[in-house]
């Protein structure tokens, strides 16, 4: 049978992996990439507990719903934000952006 | 459960106000829609009324009977309905001087405004919220709108580099964040509504467990990055340099104070158990925010950036109230932010006064204003004074209500840290008044030499010209006539369920300073 | 163990080596393309799993949006900025990577100590297995309604907002200030003005 834990495990790996590109990147979109990367951790983690201690309400799954609703809308502001930057800067590389100190 | 029950049983009209202000916000929208760019004339006005609608709506809210909505994911009690005025208001000034501001840049304004108010509405659900869901989408609903607020400029390379730092920098907390808040609904076993969590957690555990432990630093990640607490605060003075000034105005006040409803809601309710963490971590916070901010803005050139430093010293102070967690503790956490609301307000819009007629928010170019503007020099004077603490301004009587309220509670360090500070930050507010006072008029800045003559009558001037007028008599007169807010922001206190509770907790752990919880009614004179 | 355990057992190790190793790709290969196709992989194979835990629904929901929507909108975000560019090499950049890859480790190992350590209250009550579409969609009308109507405020806001920000406007370099006629006019020339050899020289 497969153990609550290594749902949790797996989530915690896919988070910190998030957290890894979110620093290291120099890519924009890649950042972005490494964002949707931590939602679905903590997606996973809302899912396997919904399974696991609250089987019958699926409050988990609700909020999953709510979190890939979310995602989405954020991914899309995201890159409306990289595609106007990237027309004013003509990069994306997050090094060059230093207009403002950073 | 058949309709009429389950209509009774959500209660709806807890959220009348977000509602007038929905119903506002897409009438703009589709005016705006079929009205073309001739609606500008209006829209506006309509989003103004609207806000003001909401106020009263808040009005009538106080002190409900019912105060539970929606299953218990929405609550209605006094400490929201103050915080949700407070984002409103903010917002409500907001809209007139942003008018002049967004038509002089060229962009349209009916989706400003539209935006603005759907960040005003995300801030207000997210101080009424009781459940983790509706917490994290409101908080969502705050920060994309924000987002898309700061890089509103999108021609302003500096406006799209404040918006893409703003979004990759909250998009990450608020990814941590909500792992904090999966964490919590996997350790009460499924629940979500903060209550729930909290007798869950109350019921099994042992003292501190480490998976509480994890949650708690992972959400005040979240909260202390929405106040821009020290070191969480790596994103403010960028984003308020780059974004457009009214967008800077309402974030220094509308989000953080969404930002501090979110943080007594959750840390009150739902942590209890790990309070010792909490208030060391957040101890921890107000000290570094205190210090820093105060210190790093003497070096500050650009006026917006010194505001921003001011800003997150502001949030250490207000920091304190919640820190001691006494009813004084919280009850001067609501008069500072509605204090600091006018003031800080009050300062935006000179700032944006001086940028529409120059161009440039540099401090040096303030220099000798005063010969050629001194209604402008008059504003920004009192509303750094008040800023600063000076009094009998507003924002004395704010900070000496925190001190007062923290001394009373024993946090001697915390209070002495924030007296030091205070004094410093005097300094900096000193030297940008200086600047615009005392220069003989040979040292002019150029952009002062060039200043146009004041027209009033262009459109949006008017506007702007009422919300100068408004913040600054608020925050001169909030000072000498400060005795209804006082009684405003201890009745928010006094009246939420939620908090008494908290406090008599917090007072039986305290037994030696159980006189001074009694003598809290009386304000400091 | 039952054969449907053990069928269970090998699609999760596969699963979550596909997810891991997908994942990885991601953060670490150097081209772009590459990492938004493995982050497409990484949501088929987190829907999979949302398989194993009983939420067909969310898992459809998660293959439509996050796969059809996000994934398409990120390679379509990649194919709008493409340009070869090759990053001017950071001094000592390995060294901020193998510190942030500690880091990362330490986070993951305390994060696993907590999920090890931690008594789950485990519930004994059977899944509710494809009802779960049936009550996610009684959770919407009821106690999760406010969170519900406040997305759709959220999601109009943002497809009007990522429209503004996205939309090419074409303003004359020079704003006309304080001429009250103009400013009430959309400040847009029409679209032939527009070189199109600006898109050109960039891809």
């Amino acid at each position: 049978m497969i153990q609550l834990e290594y749902f949790l495990l797996l989530a915690a790996a896919l988070f910190c992996i998030g957290i890894y590109g979110l620093v290291t990147s120099r890519n924009v979109i890649r950042v972005l990439m490494s964002i949707e990367l931590m939602l679905n951790a903590v997606n996973l983690n809302l899912m396997a507990f919904s399974n696991y201690l609250d089987p019958a309400s699926a409050t988990g799954q609700v909020f999953t719903v709510f979190v890939i609703t979310i995602a989405a809308a954020e991914a899309s502001v995201g890159l409306a934000i990289v595609l106007s930057i990237y027309r004013n800067r003509d990069t994306v590389d997050m090094e060059q952006f230093n207009l403002l100190k950073w | 459960m058949d309709f009429s029950a389950l209509a009774a049983q959500l209660n709806a009209g807890a959220i009348l106000p977000e509602g007038i202000v929905i119903i506002t916000l897409i009438t703009v929208l589709v005016g705006d829609l079929i009205g073309g760019r001739a609606s500008s004339r209006w829209t506006p006005y309509l989003a103004i009324a609207g806000l003001f609608a909401a106020i009263v709506a808040l009005v009538y809210q106080w002190d409900t009977a019912n105060p539970i909505a929606f299953l218990g994911g929405f609550n209605s009690d006094a400490l929201s309905v103050v915080f949700r005025g407070i984002i409103v208001l903010s917002a409500m000034i907001t809209v007139p001087m942003s008018i002049r501001y967004v038509e002089q840049s060229g962009t349209s304004l009916a989706e400003f405004i539209v935006i603005l108010m759907t960040a005003t509405l995300g801030g207000m659900v997210l101080s009424g919220a009781d459940e983790l869901v509706t917490i994290f989408v409101a908080l969502e609903t705050l920060s994309i709108s924000s987002y898309l607020l700061t890089g509103y400029m999108k021609r302003d390379p500096r406006s799209n580099e404040a918006a893409l730092k703003y979004l990759l920098i909250g998009a990450a907390s608020s990814a941590i964040f909500l792992y904090g808040v999966s964490l919590l609904y996997g350790l009460s076993g499924g629940q979500t509504r903060l209550s729930a969590i909290a007798a869950q957690l109350a019921a099994d555990s042992s003292d501190a467990p480490i998976g509480l432990v994890v949650a708690l630093v992972f959400v005040i990640a979240g909260i202390a990055f929405k106040i821009a607490a020290v070191p969480f605060h790596q994103w403010t003075p960028d984003v308020y340099e780059g974004s457009p000034t009214p967008v800077v105005a309402f974030l220094s006040v509308g989000s953080k104070a969404a930002g501090f409803a979110l943080a007594i809601r959750l840390l009150v309710s739902v942590f209890p158990l790990v309070s010792e963490q909490w208030h060391f971590v957040f101890t921890a916070l107000a000290i570094l925010s205190m210090v820093l901010g105060n210190v790093v803005a003497l070096a500050q050139t650009s006026m917006k950036r010194l505001l921003a430093y001011s800003s997150i010293a502001q949030a250490g102070f207000v920091m304190i109230g919640l820190i001691v967690g006494t009813e004084a503790g919280y009850a001067s956490m609501v008069f500072y932010l509605l204090v600091y609301l006018f003031m800080n307000l009050g300062g935006f819009t000179c700032v944006i006064l001086f940028s529409l007629r120059t161009g440039t928010d540099q401090i040096s170019e303030y220099s000798g204003l005063y010969q050629k503007d001194p209604l402008l020099t008059l504003g920004l004077s009192i509303c750094l004074l008040s800023l600063g603490g000076i009094p009998p301004l507003a924002g004395f009587f704010g900070k000496l209500y925190i001190f007062w309220a923290g001394w009373q509670a024993g946090a001697y360090g915390l209070v002495l840290v924030g007296l030091i500070t205070s004094v410093i930050s005097i300094y900096y507010y000193i030297r940008v008044i200086k600047m615009m006072v005392v220069k003989e008029p040979q040292e002019m800045s150029d952009s002062v030499k060039n200043y146009p003559p004041m027209r009033w009558n262009l459109p949006g001037m008017r506007p702007l010209q009422v919300s100068l007028v408004v913040a600054l008599v608020a925050t001169s007169l909030a000072g000498i006539l400060s005795n209804p807010l006082f009684t405003l922001a201890n009745d928010s206190i006094t009246h939420t369920p939620l908090l008494k509770a908290a406090i008599a907790e917090q007072a039986a752990a305290m037994v030696s300073h159980t006189e001074t919880v009694e003598t809290i009614a009386i304000a400091p004179q | 163990m039952t054969l449907a355990e053990g069928v269970q057992l090998v699609s999760f190790g596969l699963l979550a080596a596909m997810m891991i190793a997908a994942a990885l790709g991601v953060v670490l290969l150097s081209n772009i393309v590459y990492s938004a196709f493995l982050l497409g992989i990484v949501f088929v194979s987190i829907s999979g799993m949302y398989v194993l835990l009983n939420a067909g629904f969310v898992a459809a929901a998660q293959i439509l949006i996050y796969v059809g929507a996000v994934n398409v909108l990120i390679l379509f975000g990649i194919m709008l900025v493409n340009k070869r560019e090759d990053f001017a090499p950071v001094r000592r950049a390995w060294l901020g990577k193998v510190a942030t890859g500690a880091v990362c480790l330490g986070l993951f190992a305390l994060l696993s100590t907590m999920v090890l350590g931690t008594p789950w209250a485990l519930s004994s009550e059977a899944a509710i297995g494809d009802g779960a579409t049936v009550m996610i969609g009684l959770h919407f009308f009821s106690d999760f309604l406010l969170p519900f109507e406040l997305a759709s405020v959220l999601l109009l806001i943002a497809l009007v907002g990522a429209i503004i920000l996205a939309r090419r406007e074409f303003i004359p370099d020079e704003m006309p200030q304080d001429t009250v006629g103009d400013a009430l006019k959309l400040p847009e020339r029409p679209r032939e003005l527009v070189p199109a050899s600006r898109d050109g020289a960039e891809s």
